[in-house]
């Protein structure tokens, strides 16, 4: 369901020039858990980034689906995002303004999907936070906050999910429940994932994994 | 390695803060530097004037000869050492060979006159023995040297033309135009009798005594003395016109300067805030390594103080030799030469009150930053800074209030000026609590597209954004009140000083009742269009709510100026004149005006008096008044009270009537002649002067062109320290909004990555910041507008205008500048791929 041939990208100019990826060749089939290691620096998030149109490849091609995303304009890569991926971060990122109900809301705001209410309540009670719905980003704990995240990414039920080390930021065992709850959404919705970690024994409960070295898989 | 730290590597890694941080404290307090250097000048330069129109350093006078007792006791108090005797007579004069008589201010002098100033001839150096005639009379009767005039009982030769004399300065009118005659003259022409009434002053000059001395001597003659006709006169007393409204421009201009700085230090507040943020993280780990939480912020300190005296030296470097460039030019347009000599000493007496505020604005954010428990922040994932609490302003908000009654030199309008800013900072506060508990009870539980996504985002936002949005829009509306304030003031005083139909050029008076039609005639035939021609009524006021209108009891040592006038308008009778309708400089600010259609009564008069009038003899609206109209006694009652603006030099009285009453009563006219050709006007006089002899002019042109130059420079000198202080305001505004955004940054980038399109993160950003400022100006503005309103009663006694244009303009530019601001600066982040979220933030 994705396909990517022949990726590169590449940080700074003349001699502070770095090749991060050196031509990433890489499928991705429907349905499956695909983890992503690599040492620190490696290019792990970079990599991601691209295929989830974050940022723009210097060279290659990502297809999701039938769709080209490289040859995307800005506002049909948005577009695009929105209806068919979602993101968990390192750092949470939620919108700080904005509930928790309302966060895990946003997505399906944007796409103005039907019942838009009722699924986010769902969802939350679905990741145990119910009782945290009006509580502002602030408010909540690390794992709270993760959990919220990983909610909203679920929430437009997207063909990927991609989540960059979500437990990194959050002690073990805290870590441990909300990898624990990852999982579980991802085997119960059917969602293809793309988890990035350097943790073996996560990577261990993917169906698949690949390693990045020097700019290239492994 | 820590010195390093704050001084050169801080300046080196944030050199756009250092620099927008530089700039704001030295825009902020250009104003005040530069309005410090030209007050101190224009102070310096208005007493050397209060002492040439004296001529000496203490006068004691009366309007009749001192009796020899009184004489005795100044004597004994003052020794009569550097002294001579002034005596002011007005009296008939003529030329006999020309046949035309005039009344002329003779002053007799003697001795050494004057101690002070310069009285310059034609030809030759004045001497108090000779008989001299200034150039009005001597062109009025085309005088040459050696034409003889009587003057009293004897014939004088004159002997020299006055052209220049400092003594005379821009007092306003004398009644008539002056001769200098030797004081045994006055004697020989048989002008001394007995209680003849007239200026009789003894001067002194008394080298080494500061003015608190003076006042010293002024009581104990006053205690020694105590007769209520004796008084006392200092240089500062003498003040004129032109002075107070010089001395009143500059304290607006103060003003003015102050809201540029206040406006930066809310700039520097906020921009240190941000910065103190971002650095936080650094200072934390700087704790963790040992450097105390006191050291950290004596570090922080030392370095803003080091930014503030280069700040200050740079102020010098550009005022300086502004000075030297512009000093010719502001001495030519307020008619007082400024000297290139330049006096530091006022910019060093408001150093301390700079460094005080610029210093004390941090505190709240420093008291913050010692509050911050550093060694916990680093384990949490966001660090902030400790808040800062409502008395940390405190310090601030004295020094405040201290400078501005300091600079506007007066409690009053300094307080009411520290009052308005306190009012808007409680009112923002109040305002933008109140609708961010409004929006988040309506929008709380409903879902985001309110109606759709990006304005349900930023209504959300605005709901919950706190002491952020607080601090934002309390800074807005500051920034726009000041704005508005200042535009309004200025406004105002353009109100103030222009002439509503046409200067005046000659004020003529004496005219006789049966000599009015002629004159009009005769003025026709000439083709010069009189104005405002007014009858003027003798009367004595004798009797208010049936008591005897008795004069005032005060206490000598609180005698003011206004007494003695007080006193002379109680002796001396009054001027009225009656008319229905209002003069151009008029206005009614209590009490009813005359009826339209003349009334048929028995009853008494309507009668409208003048403001400071009312205030001084203690008559009120309601009052009965009883008026003695040469021997006529006329019944009236206070109807209204009008404020005058006398700046306008039009004739205009203390107390007017409604007419249809005493328009039988004996009386005179005046008129005034426009300005024209100074040629036109004196062909006019002369003509005038030998047809209607008794007729009296008075050549105001002069006077009147020097305070409409000195009008408009002012609003000139005005408009420029205006201007400095809107580009502070409009560069803090810059800085907010583009400060704002960069908040934002994160939130941007997330809800991009979310997938909302670049159009509708605008139009959130549009929406929420739009209406913020909307809200913030709006008020800002409003504010604005009544403070000056309020401040322009108490400082120049302007009544209410509205200049819609001032409110408007200010308002869309401001609201167009800031919304630009927020567009351009989040095009950057609207615009770069998210993948920065990625990175380990
Ligand atoms: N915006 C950028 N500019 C320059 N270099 C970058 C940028 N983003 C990442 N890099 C560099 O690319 C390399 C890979 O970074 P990243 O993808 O974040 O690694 P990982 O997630 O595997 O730890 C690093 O050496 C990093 O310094
Ligand atoms: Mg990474």
């Amino acid at each position: 369901m994705m396909t990517v041939k022949n990726l590169r990208k590449s940080f700074g100019e003349g001699s502070t020039r770095i090749e991060v990826l050196k031509g990433i060749t890489l499928d991705v089939v429907k349905g499956e858990t695909l983890a992503l290691v690599g040492k620190s620096g490696s290019g792990k998030s970079t990599l991601l980034s691209l295929l989830a149109g974050l940022d723009r490849s210097d060279h290659g091609d990502i297809v999701v689906g039938e769709k080209n995303i490289t040859g995307l304009s800005e506002k049909e890569l948005t577009h695009f995002r929105a209806q068919e991926m979602g993101i968990v971060f390192q750092q949470f990122h939620l919108v700080s303004t904005l509930t928790a109900l309302e966060n895990v809301l946003l997505p399906l705001s944007i796409l103005k999907r039907e019942n838009a209410r009722e699924k986010a309540e769902a969802l939350l009670e679905s990741v145990g936070l119910s009782h945290r719905a009006h509580h502002l980003p602030s408010e909540l704990s690390g794992g709270e906050s993760q959990r919220v995240a990983i909610a909203r990414a679920l929430s437009t039920s997207p063909s990927v999910l991609f989540a960059d080390e979500p437990s990194g930021n959050l002690d073990e065992e805290t870590g441990t429940k909300v990898m624990d709850l990852l999982f579980e959404m991802v085997k119960k919705t059917g969602t293809t994932m793309i988890l990035v970690t350097h943790d073996p024994d996560l990577a261990r409960r993917c169906s698949r994994t690949v390693h990045l070295e020097h700019g290239s898989l492994t | 390695m820590i010195q390093k730290f704050f001084f050169t590597r801080e300046f080196r890694r944030y050199p756009f803060f250092f620099l927008l941080l530089g700039s704001t404290l030295l825009l902020g307090t250009l104003g005040l530097v530069s309005i410090s250097i030209v007050a101190g000048q224009v102070k310096t330069q208005l007493e050397n004037n209060a002492h040439n129109l004296l001529t000496s350093d203490f006068v004691v006078s009366a309007r009749r000869e001192l009796f020899p007792e009184e004489q005795a006791k100044v004597s004994a108090i003052l020794k009569d050492k550097n002294t001579y005797q002034v005596t002011d007579l007005y009296s008939m004069v003529s030329h006999p060979v020309k046949n035309q008589t005039r009344l002329v201010e003779l002053r007799g002098v003697e001795g050494a006159y004057p101690f002070y100033g310069d009285i310059t001839l034609q030809t030759g150096k004045f001497s108090t023995d000779k008989f001299y005639v200034s150039r009005d009379l001597s062109e009025l009767w085309n005088i040459q040297i050696g034409d003889i005039l009587q003057v009293g009982e004897i014939q004088l030769p004159v002997q020299g033309i006055v052209i220049n004399d400092t003594s005379v300065g821009l007092r306003g009118f004398s009644l008539a135009p002056r001769a200098y005659i030797p004081l045994i003259k006055l004697t020989e022409a048989g002008l001394m009798k007995r209680g003849v009434t007239g200026g009789f002053a003894r001067h002194f000059r008394l080298p080494g005594l500061s003015t608190e001395d003076l006042k010293k001597i002024k009581t104990e003659i006053y205690e020694e003395i105590n007769d209520s006709a004796v008084r006392v006169s200092l240089p500062e007393d003498s003040s004129e016109q032109t002075g107070r409204v010089i001395h009143m421009i500059s304290n607006f201009m103060a003003l003015a300067a102050l809201i540029g700085l206040v406006l930066s230090l809310v700039g520097i507040f906020y921009l240190y805030q941000s910065h103190l943020q971002a650095r936080l993280k650094d200072l934390c780990l700087m704790n963790l390594f040992g450097l105390t939480k006191t050291t950290i912020t004596s570090f922080i300190l030392a370095q803003y103080t080091l930014i503030f005296f280069i700040v200050m030296i740079l102020d010098l470097l550009i005022v300086i030799p502004g000075y030297k460039i512009f000093a010719p030019m502001i001495s030519q347009s307020i008619g007082l030469d400024l000297g290139p000599s330049l006096d530091l000493m006022p910019v060093f007496s408001n150093l301390p009150f700079l460094f005080g505020l610029s210093l004390s604005i941090l505190v709240p954010l420093l008291a913050g930053l010692l509050r911050t428990p550093m060694g916990m922040q680093l384990k949490s994932a966001k660090i902030s800074l400790g808040r800062f609490r409502f008395y940390d302003f405190i310090p601030f908000l004295l020094l405040l209030w201290a400078f501005s009654w300091h600079l506007a030199d007066s409690m009053k309008v300094g307080s009411l000026f520290f009052a308005s800013l306190i009012l808007v900072f409680v009112l923002s506060t109040i305002v933008v609590r109140g609708l961010q508990i409004l929006l988040r009870k309506t929008t709380a539980h409903r879902g985001l597209l309110l109606p759709d996504l990006p304005t349900g985002l930023a209504l959300k936002s605005l709901a919950r954004s706190g002491h952020r949005l607080t601090l934002s829009f309390l800074s807005i509306a500051l920034g726009a009140t000041l704005i508005s304030l200042i535009l309004q003031l200025d406004r105002m005083i353009q109100n103030e000083f222009v002439w509503d139909k046409n200067k005046p050029g000659l004020f003529i008076f004496d005219i006789q009742e049966e000599q009015i039609d002629s004159f009009k005639a005769f003025a026709l035939e000439k083709k010069a269009p009189l104005d405002a021609i007014t009858p003027m009524i003798r009367a004595r006021l004798i009797k208010v709510n049936d008591e005897k209108f008795e004069k005032k009891k005060s206490s000598y040592s609180m005698r003011s100026k206004e007494d003695d006038d007080d006193e002379r308008v109680r002796n001396n009778g009054l001027n009225l004149t009656y008319r229905s309708y209002l003069t151009a400089a008029e206005k009614i600010v209590e009490g009813e005006p005359f009826p339209k259609e003349p009334r048929i009564t028995d009853g008494p008069v309507y009668v409208s008096i003048e403001k400071r009038w009312s205030e001084r003899s203690g008559i009120v609206i309601g009052d009965k008044v009883l008026f003695d109209i040469q021997g006529v006694e006329l019944e009236g009652v206070v109807r209204n009270i009008r404020e005058v603006k006398w700046t306008s030099f039009y004739p205009n009285f203390f107390v007017t009537l409604e007419p249809g009453m005493i328009e039988g009563a004996p009386k005179t006219y005046l008129a005034v002649l426009p300005t024209g050709t100074r040629e036109g006007k004196l062909s006019f006089q002369r003509e005038a002067a030998e047809k209607f002899p008794n007729i009296s002019f008075i050549d105001v042109e002069e006077l009147v062109s020097k305070i409409s130059v000195l009008f408009d420079k002012s609003r000139k000198a005005i408009e420029i320290i205006s201007y400095l202080s809107l580009l502070v305001g409009f560069v803090i505004l810059y800085g907010l909004s583009h400060d704002q955004v960069y908040r934002r940054y994160y939130d941007i980038a997330l809800m991009k990555s979310l997938g909302i399109p670049a159009m509708d993160l605008r139009r959130n950003l549009l929406i929420e910041f739009g209406s913020l400022f909307f809200v913030a100006m709006s008020m800002g503005l409003g504010l604005g507008w009544l403070i000056a309103q309020v401040l322009g009663r108490e400082i120049f006694k302007l009544g209410l205008t509205i200049d819609w244009m001032r409110m408007f303009v200010p308002g869309v530019f401001l609201l167009t500048l800031c919304t630009l601001t927020i567009l351009v600066s989040s095009w950057r982040i609207v615009e770069a791929k998210p993948r920065e979220l990625l990175s380990q933030g």
